[in-house]
Formats: C-alpha cells, structure tokens, sequence
C-alpha cells in the first residue's frame, strides 16, 4: 500500500573489530513516523546517521527514495540536502544569526536567492514561534528555541524525510514540549520521520511503528499499539517496564 | 655602575650620513615591520591552509601536512634563516643561483629573511588553526555535511569561522612573535630595528641608549598589535558565544 522512504536491508557496521549494527532491516513508509528505542549504547543514533551516509557502513544497503546510499554513484550531498536532520545537542552555526542558520544550505546548497531564502526562513521560523528571534545568535536563546531553530533549518531544504537522533535528550525539562509540539503538528502533516527517543509518550501518539534496538540487532519491529500492549521480546517488556515506571 | 647617559644622541648625525640617530631607528623599524607583515601574510595563508588539510578526511593530505610541520617547526629559526640564504642559492641551477646572490641589498637578505620567517610561523599557525578546528564539537561538521554542504563549503561557512574566533587570542601571540623574531634577520645582513640598534652602539659607543631605543620601540609596536587584535577579538565577538565576553548567555528566556 504505502511506497517505503527508507529502506534498510541487512545493515552491518563494524567499529574496528565491534560490531554495533548486526544485520539491521527495517524501513519507514512514505507519510510514516517510526520511533527507533532502546537502551544507551543499543545502536540506534548509529542506525540513524547512516541513513544520511553520516556514519559509513560496512555491510547491506540502505535505499533512500530510491538511491542506495552506500553506492559509489550517488551524490551523497545532494540526497542530503532532501533529508533534514536534527540532532540531540542541536548544533545550531554559533557564529550565524537565526535567519542565517536557515539560509546558509538553502543558498549554498539549493543555489536559492538570498531573498527567496529568507522568506523562506521567516514563514518556517513562524511556523515554530521563533519569528521574533530571527536576528538573534544561537547563544541568546533557550536549548528548546534552538532546537526549534534547527527544526526549521530541516525544514528550509524542503525535505522528503527528517530524521531526529535523540531532540530531546539535552534539554531541560520545561523544554521538551514545546519541541515535542513542532514534531507532533510535523507529523500530523504527513512528514516522513525517523526518530530516535525514549519520549514515549511521543511515540504512542504519532508513531506508526516502534522499532526496539538491543546489543546493535533490531529486536522488535512492530505497530506501535502491538509494540505497547503485548511486547514480543522478553527485552523489550523489560525496556519498556523500566522506562514506564515513572 | 657608572655611566654618562648621553640622550642628545638620538639627535646627532648617524654615520651614515641620512638623519639623526633616531631617524636611523625608526627606518630600522620599517624594515622590521616591513619583514614581518610581508612573512605573516605567508603564515596565516599557508598555515591556514596546511592547518585545515590537517583537520580533512584524507590520510594522505594529514600526513602530508605533518611531515610539513614536522620539518619546519624542529629546525631553529636561526639556521632555516641560513638555510634559505646561504644554501639555498648553491643548491638552485647555477644561473638561477648566481641570480639569487646578485640580487641587490637590502632585498638579497629581506627576501630569504620573509620566506625563512614566514614558512617558520605558518607551522605555528598551522598548529593553531588545526587545535581550533578539533575543539569545535564534531557535530557542527556532521551538522554542515547534513544539510548538503560539501567538504569545502562546511570549512569555509561552518568550521573555519568559529575556529578562528577561537585561536585569535594564541594567534595575537604568532604575531608578536614574527615582530620578535624579524630580528633574527639583521645576522643575515638585513638592517632591521635590531640590527640599527647594534650598528648604532658601534659607531657612537652608545650601547645603553642604542638598546633602550630598540627596547621601547618594540615594546610599544608590540602593545599596539595588542590593542588592535583585541579590537578586533571584540569585532567579531558572537554573541552568547560563551568564553567571548563576560556576558552570560541569556538561556530560558
């Protein structure tokens, strides 16, 4: 029914003579949102940056909208710029405006005018409640504002896909909401995601699957509501008890 | 001690017959100022650029880029400086070489006197522009080469701007030092602030006023650079940045 966005098929990847992705397979659909879980060190913000041929693999294959992502024909930069990427410390440009963050890969990248850049970043800095901190410098804001902002500066690339690798891990308490809004109304909208999180509640509500990673394997691959009410895997019922508790 | 200081010097005729002493000086300090800023052009670019080679995915490019380090920054100054002006000319082709050798003072010894210089900080420089770059958090790069940015674009837009706002403060000191180091050049023959102050105590006897001359002008260019680069540490100052200014970042608002 659904056209698949993100293919992983047998995805292996070695750190010297470890092991952190054991034959890993997948996939997110097209208008899909799959929230990737497990315990720290399972594997998963490796499986996200391969995606994007951020992190090289050793073994398998990932198609991306139909490119292989490993192959030595695909111009990596160019399927980059078609999936935004969010990441746990932000990594907003110090150095560059709000405004500027956005428009940086929009021109440099997506060869747009300046103009067409900047009306493009106001509308998305709107869109996120930042519209009023577009002069600013990353420094000047909160972590979940830049985390806003880096939101937005996916978005600018009008992306196919986003992928999130832990969003809310560095931030305050207070914060996580208004960053967990955006990602909901994103995915209301039908935007491809990956996700990786341990907000579960996040998950309940706007993923479609819930995939659990343990020791670098893909243990669990299921509908969210299969993956909440009756978790297959001994480990994953004793992730999820752990994580629910509070 | 006993000494008669005699300060009306700096106002006698100089030997040379071109002005007063301190006129004689102050033409040692253009060639000072001459050497340096001519050999810290060579250093910021080539050692930006071996710096940031250092910094690039490329094994062969890093290693290429230490072996260049390497060599230049465990030779003395000194003898680079020899290097450059005594070996150079006999290992080129004999006519280019007799070239080199004719070409006219003061240029004969002011140009190995750049190259030697210049060549000698760039390794420093590379050291600090490399130091810069590896101190940004490793997400900024994959940030920049996330969103599309090839290789040299996530340097030029991304990494190299923080990291240079990062090294100004170690970089001020580079530049305080090419100042120091030019005088290196006056036992190469070139007539530097330096070497003025020394042929001035052997034509007037004046050594303690010679020297305190040199002294104070050192010291007061040198104050000057620091003014200026602290001008421009506060110019390109990021706001919120933390360890640019005393100003905290304004989080949670």
């Amino acid at each position: 029914m659904n056209s698949s966005m993100i293919e992983f098929r047998a995805v292996s990847k070695w750190y010297g003579s470890f092991q952190v992705l054991k034959r890993c397979s997948t996939r997110v659909d097209k208008g899909q949102v799959v929230v990737v879980c497990g315990p720290s060190g399972s594997g998963k913000s490796t499986l996200i940056k391969c995606v994007n041929g951020l992190e090289p693999f050793q073994e398998g294959e990932i198609i991306v909208n139909a490119e292989s992502v490993g192959a030595k024909g695909t111009n990596l930069s160019r399927l980059r710029s078609k999936i935004g990427m969010v990441f746990q410390h932000f990594e907003l440009f110090p150095h560059m405006s709000v405004t500027e963050n956005l428009n940086l890969a929009q021109v440099k990248v997506l060869g747009r005018s300046r103009e067409e850049a900047t009306t493009k970043s106001m509308a998305l800095l709107k869109r996120v409640g930042l519209e009023a901190h577009a002069k600013k410098y990353p420094g000047e804001l909160s972590g979940g504002q830049q985390q806003r902002v880096a939101i937005a500066r996916g978005l600018a690339m009008d992306p196919i896909a986003m992928l999130f690798d832990e969003p809310t891990s560095a931030l305050d308490p207070e914060m996580i909401n208004e960053v967990l809004d955006v990602m909901v109304e994103l995915a209301q909208e039908g935007m491809t995601m990956m996700v990786v999180t341990h907000e579960m509640g996040f998950a309940r509500k706007v993923a479609h699957r819930v995939v659990f990673m343990d020791n670098g394997e893909i243990v669990e691959d299921a509908a969210t509501e299969e993956f909440f009410g009756s978790p297959r895997s001994d480990r994953a019922q004793l992730f999820l008890s752990k994580i629910l508790q509070h | 001690m006993r000494y008669n200081w005699d300060w009306s010097i700096y106002f006698q005729r100089a030997s040379d017959g071109s002005g007063t002493w301190l006129h004689y000086l102050f033409v040692g300090l253009a060639w000072t100022l001459a050497t340096a800023l001519a050999a810290w052009v060579i250093a910021l670019v080539v050692g930006s650029i071996v710096g940031t080679l250092r910094t690039t995915p490329s094994k062969w490019i890093v290693r290429l880029g230490n072996a260049y380090v390497e060599i230049f920054r465990n030779i003395p100054l000194l003898v680079q400086m020899f290097l450059w002006f005594f070996v150079l000319p006999e290992l080129l082709p004999k006519g280019l070489g007799d070239a080199v050798k004719q070409i006219p003072p003061p240029w004969g010894s002011y140009l190995p006197a750049v190259l030697s210089l210049g060549i000698y900080t760039s390794v420093r420089v590379a050291e600090q522009v490399r130091a810069g770059i590896q101190s940004l958090p490793r997400g900024q790069r994959m940030a920049g080469t996330a969103l599309g940015l090839t290789l040299p674009q996530n340097y030029r837009f991304v990494l190299l701007p923080m990291a240079f706002r990062i090294i100004l403060p170690p970089l001020t000191s580079e530049f305080l030092n090419i100042i120091k180091n030019s005088s290196v050049a006056l036992t190469i023959g070139l007539l530097e602030l330096t070497g003025r102050a020394r042929a001035m105590q052997e034509f007037s006897f004046k050594v303690f006023e010679a020297f305190a001359a040199a002294t104070v002008i050192y010291l007061v260019t040198n104050m000057i650079v620091v003014v200026l680069m602290r001008a421009l540490e506060r110019r390109v100052r990021v706001p919120g940045f933390i360890g640019t200014t005393a100003k905290a970042p304004q989080a949670g608002h």
